[in-house]
């Protein structure tokens, strides 16, 4: 075995690419010490006055910037690699972080010319509309976006929330409520303050029907929403909660639900009759009790909400699975700290959170983390010249892989861990193979121009190389898809097989 | 560890006995099963080396979300229990009204003395009908009061507590199961695959486990894209996969071991024993897999199928009536085991012990939305060759007596679910090592088995 697989194993496949790379000097070696990092950090403003240059030639392989792009994206492409490295690390996330000032028309018009014409229409009249219909074509919607939006980071925080406030779209009437809790609460607060966010969740009708708020009434709350607002969504399951507590926060939020009928039908609606009007006392005995008076009505679930969004617990929970998910899955104490800092100090900003956890020294330290299937699917259509005409055969390619978006059924929405991920392998190998055999309806891969003027096996791995991987596909993993191409021309099955090998190959599994 | 082929428990000649419905196939008389048949029958002549003296295959089926075991085995006898749920309780089985509990048959009835005074009967779920003949056979045992002595009320931690076979040890990452595996010899020395979760991602259970994979449907597991090509993308694909380290790299390898393995069984044109009909559901697709997948020929070895059952958390419109939520997926799950017990108990098949588990039961007061909150006691089913069935298994009956709730709420859990578990892995699968199972646990068997 060689050095460099030896690297690989220990490192995961971000440490491969280095290896038997060529000493060349560049910005990484910046990275290899903290002092480097922390001057680095201070110099980003001088490296943003670079201007973007030729796409290819301005891409830092192994750099930390690279690592940034892949982190914060769903999957690196050249364009964004370049634009990363000549605006540097921290500039380019703060330009993702924005993500309202990106401008995204071009998107925004391509979006628009599919017609999907059940995300514009108002509460009212989804419910007039063929459920299957609305499930596609939100699903499709959050596929187009994660592709070919610029507002990479947002999508990977949509993806982030939509799991943390998972809601089953085909728990009825779910299904016709899910559209507008996408559009009003996930995504108008994915990158905007926790406490909004949360707040927004919790008056979100597909919220308050899939954990059956909407039925709870004074005399018998339904505990489900209230239980899994403090475990699921704020606390934690750990967070200093009992039953008592469970039990109390339903007779708050008794009466939380929508409108069932008329013009308003599916929005959110308060019904007095139906909530406990009687005192409540919350987290009684600990420091954060809070005494709520009778008659409080609607104002009752507020000041929940409140408690909960003010708690330290909450801060540290949130501050500990939004590391995870941009950090690494066992972040340090240390890091949960700083970033519940942050939450505490910023009011639980959540781009305040990010640049938190996105310190260059504490990035620099992460290991790669194992994509998830929706991501390994996209970040294989981003790397690659594609089209996408339909998405039912990306829908069933999510579904052989357990991934569907908006399918998972309880409330703690999709895992994030290379060892819930790490057992079906097969669709990720299949998703590659088919794309390239053109079996999958709707997704094309223009591979003439992708391999156009290429000849051999080697100039063929390097363009693989350059376009998915951005320069760091392992070592092993580049030598054997060569192998696989040669002789020499290779013929064109191969070379198709070859890109649906990489997509199928260790190194493209991980970010 | 174990040797192959020995099993642990003592007197266990009838490893390959007959049910008395197998015997009835086999001697085409009722007359003839009429006549008691003895617990230790003959081995009819094609069975003498069929897997003989081997142990156990075992599934276990998780009911996610808590099951409402108290719409299982119902202790209707208990005037508390209709107290509780006015509008979502099910009537006397004497009642003749529609919702009427299944009475068990007489001699399968168990009168259990509950701590204080009194007695109680249970009875079954109208949706179960389909599982009256394994339980009036023998094979199929109910368990009431069962479940986690921990409190949690989460479904995530109690279900991760049970499956790590661990209470609050949030330390333990693998799978009691997984780690059964691990700690005896492959039942078939050359296994390629000793377990499988029929799921897309390996439930907890089996975490852990050599020669273990998730997949979601065994017919169709194999690459796609250029079939012209596809033997040396595979091979291409194991090259790949051979330096990278576990997980992935243990998966990749007995991923392209198990395709292999696989497509030498015809599970499309599998013919269930005994005309027994899978419904085409997930849980009857999975079991009826499961089936073809055990009696392979040769054997394949395979020890433990773990399969995932979603959707039990009904905390509004439970549904017990027919097309309710609960009655479905009761009706879903007793016909598709009810097609596994009259496949599995027909002719020569190998023997197993079916588990039926879940997190924790359900609050016994419904709430406002004819629905039940999360609780704590529970129901479990096991079905097999060596099961003592026929029986509803308790210990010191708790009651639903106000003073007798588990924090006043909820049924209480007078027998710990890792007692049922640890007697299956050590009689059954032929486990000794108990404590690597189940650990800072020493487990009281209960005679869940009686072979």
């Amino acid at each position: 075995m060689s050095y460099a697989d030896v690297k690989c194993r220990r490192a995961g496949p971000e440490m491969c690419a280095a290896v038997d790379a060529p000493p060349v000097p560049s910005r990484r070696q910046l990275f290899k010490t903290v002092a480097g990092l922390t001057a680095f950090w201070g110099a980003t403003e001088a490296v943003l006055a670079a201007p973007p240059a030729d796409v290819s030639a301005d891409i830092d392989p192994g750099s930390l910037v690279s690592k940034l792009v892949r982190r914060i994206t769903m999957g690196a492409t050249q364009a964004e690699l370049a634009l990363a490295t000549s605006m540097g690390y921290g500039p380019y996330l703060e330009y993702q972080l924005n993500a309202a000032a990106i401008d995204d028309t071009v998107f925004d018009q391509a979006l628009a010319a599919r017609n999907l014409t059940t995300l514009s229409l108002t509460q009212q009249q989804l419910y007039t509309q063929v459920q299957g219909l609305i499930v596609n074509e939100l699903t499709e919607a959050t596929i187009f976006r994660a592709v070919q939006s610029k507002r990479q980071l947002l999508e990977r925080m949509v993806e982030f929330w939509s799991d943390h406030f998972n809601i089953e779209i085909l728990k009825n009437p779910c299904v016709f409520l899910k559209t507008f809790d996408d559009k009003n609460a996930i995504r108008p607060n994915a990158l905007g303050t926790f406490p909004a966010l949360l707040s927004a969740s919790a008056h979100s009708p597909a919220m308050l029907t899939y954990l059956d708020n909407q039925e709870s009434t004074a005399l018998a709350p339904n505990e489900n929403y209230a239980r899994e607002i403090m475990e699921l969504h704020t606390l934690g399951v750990d967070g200093g909660y009992t039953q008592t507590d469970v039990y109390e926060v339903a007779r708050c939020f008794s009466g939380w639900g929508q409108s069932r009928a008329g013009a308003t039908q599916g929005e959110f609606f308060f019904t007095a009759s139906r909530h406990d009007n009687g005192a409540k006392t919350v987290f009684a005995g600990t420091p954060y009790q809070l005494n709520i008076a009778p008659g409080g009505g609607i104002n009752d679930g507020t000041q929940v909400i409140n408690a909960l969004a003010n708690h330290p617990n909450t801060a540290r929970y949130i501050a500990r699975k939004l590391s995870a998910w941009l950090v690494r899955e066992d972040p340090s104490q240390a890091l949960v700290d700083a970033v519940a800092a942050t939450y505490t100090a910023t009011g639980g900003d959540i781009k305040a959170m990010i640049r938190t956890a996105l310190q260059p020294n504490v990035l620099a330290d992460a290991p790669p983390k194992y994509k998830r299937p929706f991501h390994l699917y996209v970040s294989a259509l981003r790397a690659l010249p594609s089209t996408i005409t339909a998405t039912a055969t990306f829908r069933s390619q999510l579904d052989a892989a357990g991934h569907r978006t908006f399918f998972w059924i309880s409330p703690d929405g999709y895992p994030d861990t290379l060892l819930y991920w790490s057992g079906l392998i097969l669709p990720r190998w299949n998703f590659g193979a088919s794309l390239l055999n053109n079996n999958l309806n709707g997704l094309v891969v223009d591979y003439t121009s992708f391999l156009s003027g290429l000849t051999t096996a080697q100039q063929i791995v390097d363009k693989i190389d350059q376009a998915m991987f951005g320069g760091e596909m392992s070592a092993g993993d580049k030598d054997r898809i060569r192998t696989y191409l040669l002789p020499d021309p290779p013929s064109i099955t191969r070379q198709r097989d070859a890109i649906g090998l990489a997509i199928g190959s260790p190194s493209f599994q991980w970010y | 560890m174990i040797r192959e082929g020995q099993p642990q428990a003592t007197g266990c000649d009838e490893y390959n006995r007959l049910s008395r419905r197998q015997f009835m196939g086999v001697a085409g008389g009722a007359a003839l099963a009429a006549a008691a048949a003895p617990a230790w029958l003959p081995r009819v002549s094609y069975a003498k080396d069929f897997r003989s003296g081997q142990r156990d295959i075992v599934i276990s089926i998780y009911l996610r979300g808590a099951a409402d075991g108290l719409s299982i085995c119902t202790p209707f006898t208990d005037a508390n229990y209709y107290a509780a749920r006015p509008g979502l309780s099910l009537a006397q089985p004497d009642s003749g009204l529609d919702n009427r509990l299944l009475a068990f048959a007489a001699g399968g009835t168990v009168n259990n003395a509950p701590s204080v005074g009194g007695t109680t009967s249970f009875g079954l779920n109208p949706a179960l009908a389909p599982l009256m003949p394994a339980y009036d056979d023998g094979n199929l045992l109910f368990i009431q009061g069962c479940g986690s002595t921990d409190p949690s009320r989460s479904h995530f931690d109690a279900q991760r507590f049970m499956e790590v076979g661990k209470p609050a040890d949030p330390t333990i990452s693998t799978g009691w199961l997984g780690r059964h595996l691990l700690s005896v010899a492959p039942r078939e020395p050359d296994s390629l695959l000793r377990a499988v979760g029929i799921s897309t991602a390996l439930p907890r259970t089996l975490v852990g486990g050599p020669l273990t994979l998730p997949i979601p449907n065994l017919d169709t597991f194999g690459l796609s894209g250029n079939g012209a090509t596809t033997a040396a993308r595979s091979v291409a694909i194991g090259d790949m996969y051979g330096p990278v380290e576990d997980p992935i790299h243990a998966a990749a390898i007995n991923t392209l071991a198990t395709i292999d393995l696989l497509n030498t069984i015809n599970f499309s044109g599998y013919v269930p024993a005994g005309g027994a009909v899978y419904p085409t559901t997930g849980i009857g697709t999975a079991l009826k897999s499961s089936a073809a997948l055990m009696k392979a020929v040769p054997d394949k070895g395979i020890e433990a199928i773990a399969i995932d059952v979603q959707g039990w958390d009904t905390h509004n419109n439970q549904g017990l009536a027919p097309g309710g939520t609960m009655y479905t997926l009761l009706s879903q799950l007793a016909t598709a085991i009810a097609a596994f017990h009259t496949d599995m108990f027909t002719g020569v098949a190998p023997t197993f012990t079916l588990i039926v588990m879940s997190e924790f039961g359900r609050r016994l007061t419904q709430n406002g939305s004819l629905g039940t909150d999360h609780g704590h006691g529970n129901a479990m089913m096991v079905m097999g060759n060596c099961v003592h069935g026929g029986r509803v298994l308790t210990n010191a009956w708790p009651t639903l007596a106000v003073g007798k709730l588990y924090q006043g709420i909820d049924l209480d859990v007078t027998i710990d679910f890792r007692d049922i578990l640890a007697e299956i892995a050590q009689v059954r699968l032929g486990n000794n090592n108990l404590a690597y199972l189940f650990p800072d646990f020493t487990p009281t068997f209960r005679g869940v088995t009686n072979c």
